[in-house]
């Protein structure tokens, strides 16, 4: 069996954003970065499941991205992964969902996975389009939204997160994809001998110009970081009077008593 | 010259990061008011590797550096000191004397207990009249048979309480002075061992500091650490190398402060605005990050010498010295700059300041550190 682990490394979402000098994308300097969330849920679903199948299957870590995304896929070998893949792109915060879909399909298409996991969206973009694209181009089943996993004889049953709280279970037959949500596991640490180990393990370098061929469909024109927030209002004095501000500013400045 | 930590050391750092963020940091001020670590949680970091870091993997330990080691200890005491020194000392003074000078025999069966965590180490070697001056120790020890027979005392045993595993000093002769002293490793389980108390502390509440009585304890011959008469040598090349753990435990103590004290500085209002605003908080914030950096440049590269073999007891002694003087600074800052909420134990800087103390005084106080050092200027 191969399993495929689709990544993205993304800022820390604390941190101040303020946009690049194209105004597209935020200005990357002096932000940290790390595992997409999602991804950590997807990564530790596989290595479970590796770990269930008897160390059977080899569990392959994708990312795509500049040098730096190589710490976020050696997380994810020191996790429990096999095999690194670093898609080398400097560019590749401009890529628009379908051509990274692409990318990951160009890449997958004749390595027989029978499995590829994915986080079902970035924390930074957002889009929740990746896994969801490349799942078509490879013509998989498809699951997104995971919050529970089981897999035996080669079907997938997954407990996906609906509306309002509803749960609904599906049932796939590899070759198949499955996207995960917060509440699927609990990600393992990676403990300081899997640290170790990971070092020896193999992380294939590929150039992005071999897998991507596809322009954009959808161009980012501008990006705008949220305003700097105010410092918010203080009233005082007499409580009579302080109610009226209050609701002077409330039906005024928000939409709680329209 | 490259002043950027690896992508392996990156994700290390990432991965400790995530666990104190988790497991230590919402407990950090328990463990001070109840003057204990959870087993619990020494159970998870020897899970995690924490306690045998830069240990080779053929004796259980995880096989990273030195620089390592230094991480772990920096981002778990930027959350609890307590911790960050249980794993320095286990690591430095008990796992790393047995695998430097133990036999290959004594390092299979002492080590890979240790390196896990299943057994805590501790470095006995200071007693009520023997502090820095080591050669002067009065506990004694002399050969029965296949056996050796200790008598006497030890204090200020950090660790001592879990009567694990420990590296103890004692002499064979006190005229000879610190030729006469030799290096033993010794379950502390064996009869005649006895806890005297565990020390009631200004800091450092969940780490013990435990005062020995051993009466006629019976180490086996076997147990020797070295030779005869080499103990001085060891006991000195051991906290050379401790050293780095302690100035590393003192560089988190000093960060975790400094974390607090900036983010309270953007918080707390005065006069209209934020007290950052304030160039009196300004110069602060940045005599203290000088510090800090400073510290953190001095400790990376005594580990990264002794990783590459090179002689490292300048910067052992330097980086010791200043990160502590740097964390009793920057903690007696970071209450300056919370003002009377500082002095008030749920802002946790002011367990800082009490945790930071000790980094001056113990692993060679900070005088016997400016004596290493000039002596190496002027040798």
């Amino acid at each position: 069996m191969k399993i495929l682990v689709c990544i993205k490394q993304v800022p820390d979402m604390e941190s101040r954003f303020k946009a690049n000098s194209q105004g597209v994308w935020f200005e990357e300097t002096d932000l940290a970065f790390r595992m997409n969330e999602y991804d950590e849920y997807a990564v530790e679903q596989a290595v479970q499941l590796k770990e269930q199948l008897g160390d059977a299957p080899e569990v392959t870590v994708l990312s795509i991205g500049p040098d730096r995304v190589v710490e976020a896929i050696k997380k994810a070998l020191a996790m429990g992964c096999d095999r690194g893949v670093h898609v080398q792109d400097p560019a590749a915060a401009t890529r628009d969902p379908w051509q990274i879909a692409s990318i990951i399909a160009s890449h997958a298409g004749d390595k027989g996975y029978d499995l590829i996991l994915t986080g079902m969206q970035s924390q930074d973009r957002g889009s929740a389009q990746v896994g969801v694209t490349v799942a078509e181009e490879l013509g998989y089943a498809c699951a997104t939204t995971l919050v529970g996993f089981a897999f035996s004889d080669g079907t997938v049953t997954a407990k996906r997160e609906l509306e309002g709280g509803i749960k609904g279970v599906v049932r796939l037959r590899t070759p198949a994809l499955v996207t995960c949500q917060l509440g699927l596991n609990v990600p393992r640490y990676p403990t300081l001998p899997n640290i170790m180990k990971a070092k020896k393990k193999e992380i294939q370098t590929i150039a992005v110009a071999e897998l991507l061929k596809e322009e954009p469909l959808a161009t980012t024109v501008s990006f705008h970081p949220p305003a700097r927030k105010g410092g918010g209002i203080v009233l005082e004095g007499d409580v009579g009077v302080l109610v009226d501000q209050l609701l002077g500013i409330l039906k005024d400045k928000t939409a709680v008593l329209r | 010259m490259n002043f950027e930590l690896s992508q392996d050391h990156k994700v290390l750092q990432d991965a400790v990061r995530d666990f104190v963020t988790r497991e230590i940091k919402p407990i950090a001020m328990q463990i001070d008011e109840e003057h204990m670590i959870p087993d619990e949680l020494v159970r998870k970091m020897g899970e995690m590797g924490f306690l045998g870091s830069y240990l080779p993997d053929e004796y259980g330990g995880a096989g990273l550096d030195m620089l390592s080691y230094a991480i772990v200890v920096e981002e778990v005491s930027k959350a609890c000191g307590s911790s960050g020194v249980l794993i320095s000392a286990h690591t430095s003074l008990a796992c790393g004397p047995i695998y430097t000078f133990g036999t290959e025999e004594q390092k299979k069966k002492w080590l890979p207990p240790l390196n896990s965590g299943a057994i805590i180490g501790c470095f006995l070697l200071t007693e009520p009249d023997a502090g820095s001056d080591a050669g002067a120790i009065a506990t004694t020890y002399r050969r029965e048979g296949d056996e050796y027979v200790v008598n006497g005392a030890k204090i200020f045993i950090t660790n001592g309480g879990y009567k694990g595993t420990g590296v103890l000093f004692a002499t064979s002769d006190r005229s000879l002075k610190h030729k006469g002293v030799s290096a033993f490793i010794i379950d502390l389980q064996t009869p005649g061992v006895e806890i005297l108390k565990n020390e009631k502390k200004l800091g450092i509440r969940g780490s013990y500091t435990t005062a020995f009585a051993l009466d006629d304890v019976r180490i086996p011959a076997e147990n020797l650490l070295g030779a005869e008469g080499q103990g001085f040598k060891i006991a000195m090349d051991t906290l050379n190398g401790g050293r780095i753990g302690i100035a590393s435990q003192a560089l988190g103590i000093a960060e975790g402060a400094f974390e607090r004290a900036l983010a309270y500085s953007k918080e707390r209002k005065q006069f209209g605005a934020p007290i950052c605003d304030l160039q009196a908080i300004q110069f602060k914030l940045a005599d203290m990050y000088a510090r800090i950096e400073t510290s953190k440049l001095m400790t990376y590269k005594a580990a990264c010498l002794k990783d590459s073999k090179k002689s490292y007891t300048m910067e052992s002694a330097m980086c010791k010295m200043l990160a502590s003087e740097a964390a009793t600074y920057v903690t007696k800052e970071a209450i300056q700059i919370h003002g009377g909420y500082g002095f008030i134990c749920d802002y946790e800087v002011e367990r800082m300041y009490r945790d930071a103390k000790i980094t001056e005084i113990y692993e060679g106080t900070n005088e016997v550190q400016r004596v290493v050092i000039s002596k190496l200027l002027l040798s």
